[in-house]
């Protein structure tokens, strides 16, 4: 029998996790803002995750245009904390990864693509 | 976008459904809302509203009581709630089957919606209707009689449809 896709997307987010142990939570969520899937504390408001992540993503793209920098290839944002990813997931996703300080950004970025391309299978 | 000129008077726009509208619309075309916190917003407009609305003392005695159909009592709480804000000019809200129903809207006759009134040319939907009439309806009604099964709202022909949890 074929996994549900919110179980092969979990699994996903699960290896990504797994695969750079920085990585404290996950989310893919629809360029609507509204959460396709999450690995997020129970703490966390999802919700508001997936509006603030598509927010964030879309006015750094229109930004990127208006400022002639082209396409955005990634959200990174730095706090005193750790780091937020946000990354496109094709035309309709998005991917929010919340990222202890420590985290080795190479190791982040490359399981970041990794992750994005098995995303793109499911959705 | 549709001539604002039509869109003003066949839907019987006021000033407010004007400025929401395209207020809403300009923060979507910049990319700073979407659907998702139109939700969240939504939900605190309708905390909002609540308290307006027994600011005002305008609140009405529409509760589930035992032999009322819960359906026909979130239908009359609907009715209200668009009676006060004038958000659409046609809709039905009718059980679907046991314990859902769907709330029907004719698209064109909508007043605040942020992309058909207020032009915004953007991807998805930004409709606060199904947030706000379930958070506002559970408030009157002071208990959980509406949850939406739904994350938004689904424009289908000529229609935008949110579908409904009815809870006794």
């Amino acid at each position: 029998m074929t996994p549900t896709i919110s179980t092969q997307l979990d699994v996903i987010l699960n290896d990504f996790e797994r695969n750079v142990r920085h990585v404290q939570a996950t989310a893919v969520v629809s360029t609507d803002g509204l959460v396709i899937a999450s690995r997020l504390p129970s703490d966390v408001e999802e919700d508001r995750i997936g509006a603030m992540g598509a927010a964030i993503l879309s006015i750094s793209n229109r930004s990127g245009g208006e400022l002639e920098r082209g396409e955005i290839l990634r959200v990174l944002i730095e706090g005193e904390e750790g780091y937020i990813l946000i990354r496109s997931v094709g035309e309709y996703a998005i991917l929010v990864a919340l990222v202890e300080k420590d985290v080795r950004l190479g190791l982040l970025f490359f399981e970041a693509n990794k992750c994005i391309e098995l995303l793109k299978e499911v959705l | 976008m549709a001539d604002i000129k039509q869109v003003v008077l066949e839907r019987d726009l006021n000033p407010y459904h004007s400025f929401f509208s395209s207020f809403f619309a300009g923060l979507a075309e910049l990319g700073m809302i979407n659907q998702g916190s139109i939700n969240i917003v939504a939900k605190r407009a309708a905390d909002y509203l609540y308290a307006y609305l027994e600011a005002k003392d305008i609140l009405p005695d529409i509760k589930v009581v035992p032999g009322k159909n819960p359906t026909e009592v979130a239908k009359n709480l609907i009715l209200y709630v668009n009676k006060i804000l004038s958000l659409v000019g046609e809709y039905d809200f009718k059980q679907v089957e046991d314990g859902q129903a769907v709330l029907l809207i004719t698209a064109n006759t909508c007043r605040i919606c942020p992309k058909g009134v207020g032009g915004a040319e953007v991807k998805g939907t930004l409709c606060p209707i199904p947030t706000l009439v379930v958070n506002l309806v559970n408030k009157i009604a002071q208990q959980e009689l509406l949850q939406l099964v739904t994350t938004g709202i689904e424009k289908e022909g000529p229609s935008c449809k949110a579908y409904f949890s009815v809870l006794n």
